[in-house]
């Protein structure tokens, strides 16, 4: 694996400033941004269902698997020099449905948190 | 010389050689370790190894001084011991806790530097698409 496409969304000042955050890091694998539901996304994979894209963060890897929610962010964590450990470390059995509760409580209120942090300018 | 002075210089004796022992084992010992964890490289766990002895007898002998003070007369050989007793037992046990400090970071060490290469994605992939890269360019 070389690379990782993050179909984010460009809509949610939390997104964008984790955009600017992941852009910072040093990465082991390559990360592509591409807006969510998109005509680059749609180009990029004609098969994908695009609404569930649009609903939580996605990633693609370079071959087409497909990361949906609490799995791209595990993902995209697994890309990242600093991060790889704690990646398996949150997805481990005893983790794993602590980090998808608390991921999805933040991907569903990401336009509310963003908004209480000011990032929705 | 007055049996309290004979007292904390019993204490600093016991506590002193207690201290270069466990100091010793720890060096000897702990090498294997070391030379392990650093692949082989002797030089660097040497060093590395005589930084961690250092800082076991600063820790010890700092401890040590601290806890000379009695705070009360020593009158008699009874509470000579008595005395003894107490502050070489609480020098053994930070000696004892150091120790084991010191295994923890040899033991997590060592872990460190065995870890499996992690070239796996932590997670399953929930699905699969088709990708247009040919596109891209």
């Amino acid at each position: 694996m070389q690379a990782l496409t993050v179909l984010y969304d460009p809509e949610c000042g939390l997104c964008r400033r984790a955009h600017e955050w992941l852009a910072d890091q040093s990465k082991i694998i390559e990360l592509k941004f591409v807006a969510c539901a998109s005509d680059e996304a749609r180009k990029r994979y004609p098969q994908l269902n695009h609404d569930l894209t649009k609903k939580d963060l996605t990633v693609v890897d370079d071959e087409g698997w497909v990361y949906f929610g609490p799995k791209a962010w595990l993902m995209v964590l697994w890309a990242l020099a600093r991060y790889r450990e704690w990646s398996y470390r949150l997805a481990a059995p005893e983790l794993l449905p602590t980090t998808k509760r608390v991921v999805s409580m933040i991907s569903q209120n990401r336009y509310q948190i963003g908004r209480a942090a000011g990032l929705n300018s | 010389m007055t049996i309290g002075i004979s007292t904390y210089l019993i204490y600093l004796a016991i506590s002193i050689a207690l201290t270069i022992w466990v100091a010793r084992t720890l060096h000897k010992n702990g090498r294997v370790f070391l030379v392990d964890v650093f692949h082989g490289n002797e030089a660097l766990a040497d060093s590395v190894n005589h930084l961690l002895v250092v800082g076991f007898y600063l820790i010890n002998f700092g401890y040590v001084t601290l806890a000379l003070k009695l705070g009360y007369a020593v009158t008699s050989a009874e509470q000579s011991i008595e005395a003894l007793s107490v502050k070489v037992g609480m020098v053994l046990l930070v000696l004892g806790g150091m120790h084991f400090f010191n295994l923890f970071i040899f033991s997590r060490m060592r872990r460190r530097s065995h870890a499996q290469p992690n070239n796996h994605p932590p997670v399953n992939p929930d699905t699969f698409t088709a990708t247009a890269v040919h596109q891209e360019a």
